[in-house]
């Protein structure tokens, strides 16, 4: 039985193993209520504005063709990888960098994959391997819009640049891997394809057929439009994939205290044990003196 | 009519309304309950809108930031950078920038 001060020392160090988890669960749950409402409320924009794209699109006789939605083969794919900036949250990260994996291997395979990382995570993985992009590629560091998500300029900058290759066809196709954010405990891992635009989805409901009028000429509204959902797509992404950070590390965090508890539990009980041993020994010892003195 | 005005960061306004007066890139232009269907952009300007029913239970609880100033006032403005308006069968969206 190993002995009473080691097993001591370990209490306290699983005891402020667990004060520094649980700690760190308070603070995601604090950040987590935040990204939340950030992400809750960006959401009914994201939809009017997919949803006035769609109106227009499905009013259109000849659908115009803008840059953005246009259908090249695909040779040259970017991979926009999701992640965040800092680890001790779980499956997150990882999970995102191994369907980046699956995606490379199966779905691009043969193709010409590059891959855009935001957030440090992904950045540190991806910049070990030929798929990285080149640093230069970015007007500033992409993995730093985390540090400020209410700003959306640096998010806009990305996109735009990302846009721009687009139209200049160094990319056929961008799709975006991402966290989506359900719930607290739920993560969705989700590839979203960024360009070309996806033709909406025409339902043929009354709605479409309305006759709008148009302020300026439609094409320019188109050109404004796209632009604009293309931005809000992509903030929306990392918005969502905020949020789902936070609720991953607080689930994450949660585990690890409750398995300090147990530990802590188990490691009192063999600290008690060798206690008790150790007492019963002494007195054991006494006796026996004892005896030896009588006889 | 109902008029909803979203921002990326929230909803600023959801209600019933007579009248809204909104600063198209064009210029500047006023809806009324039965307007044609309309899709336009919005320019740096004023929103003006005229509510249906002042008080209270005309505001929507997301807004709560507005609900006390703006309760009794009949008539509200919102600035805008930019943004879009949709209109269509009596229903007004506009998303502000």
């Amino acid at each position: 039985m190993a002995n009473l001060k080691e097993i001591r020392n370990r209490i306290t160090s699983v005891g402020s193993t667990m004060q520094i988890t649980s700690a760190m669960k308070m603070v995601s749950a604090a950040k987590l209520k935040r990204a939340q409402d950030n992400i809750l409320q960006l959401r009914p924009y994201a939809n009017k504005l997919t949803e006035i794209l769609q109106n227009l699109s499905a009013s259109a006789e000849n659908s115009s063709e803008g840059v953005y939605s246009q259908v090249r083969e695909e040779k040259n794919v970017l991979i926009v990888a999701v992640s965040s900036n800092r680890g001790l949250c779980g499956a997150f990260n990882a999970s995102v960098i191994r369907k980046v994996n699956v995606l490379i291997a199966n779905d691009f395979k043969g193709k010409n994959v590059s891959v855009l990382s935001i957030g440090k995570r992904a950045n540190d993985y991806f910049k070990k391997t030929e798929y990285n992009i080149k640093a230069s590629y970015m007007p500033h560091n992409p993995s730093s819009v985390f540090d400020d998500l209410s700003n959306f300029e640096p998010v806009a900058e990305i996109a735009e640049k990302i846009m721009q290759s687009f139209a200049k066809g160094d990319f056929d196709k961008v799709v975006i891997v991402y966290n989506q954010f359900k719930n607290a405990a739920v993560q969705i891992l989700t590839t979203e394809q960024y360009l070309p635009v996806l033709p909406p989805e025409k339902d043929g409901e009354s709605n479409a057929k309305a006759d709008y009028i148009f302020e300026p000429e439609k094409e320019k509204i188109i050109q404004e439009l796209i632009p604009k959902s293309l931005k809000t797509q992509l903030y929306k992404a990392l918005l969502d994939s905020n949020a789902s950070e936070h609720g991953a590390r607080m689930t994450a965090m949660h585990k690890a205290t409750d398995n300090a508890k147990e530990l802590q539990k188990e490691l009192k009980l063999n600290y008690n044990k060798a206690r008790q041993a150790a007492i019963t020994n002494e007195i054991l010892e006494i006796v026996a003196g004892a005896e030896a003195l009588n006889g | 009519m109902n008029l909803e005005i979203i921002s990326p960061n929230k909803k600023l306004y959801s209600g019933e309304v007579t009248f809204v007066s909104l600063p198209g890139t064009d210029g500047s232009f006023g809806i009324m309950k039965n307007h044609a269907p309309l899709v336009s952009t919005l320019k740096q300007g004023t929103i003006k809108i005229l509510q249906k029913e002042s008080g209270k239970n005309k505001f929507d609880d997301e807004s709560a930031e507005f609900k006390h100033s703006l309760k009794d006032d009949k008539e509200l403005t919102f600035e805008v950078k930019g943004g879009v308006v949709e209109v269509n069968n009596n229903k007004i969206i506009v998303l502000a920038d």
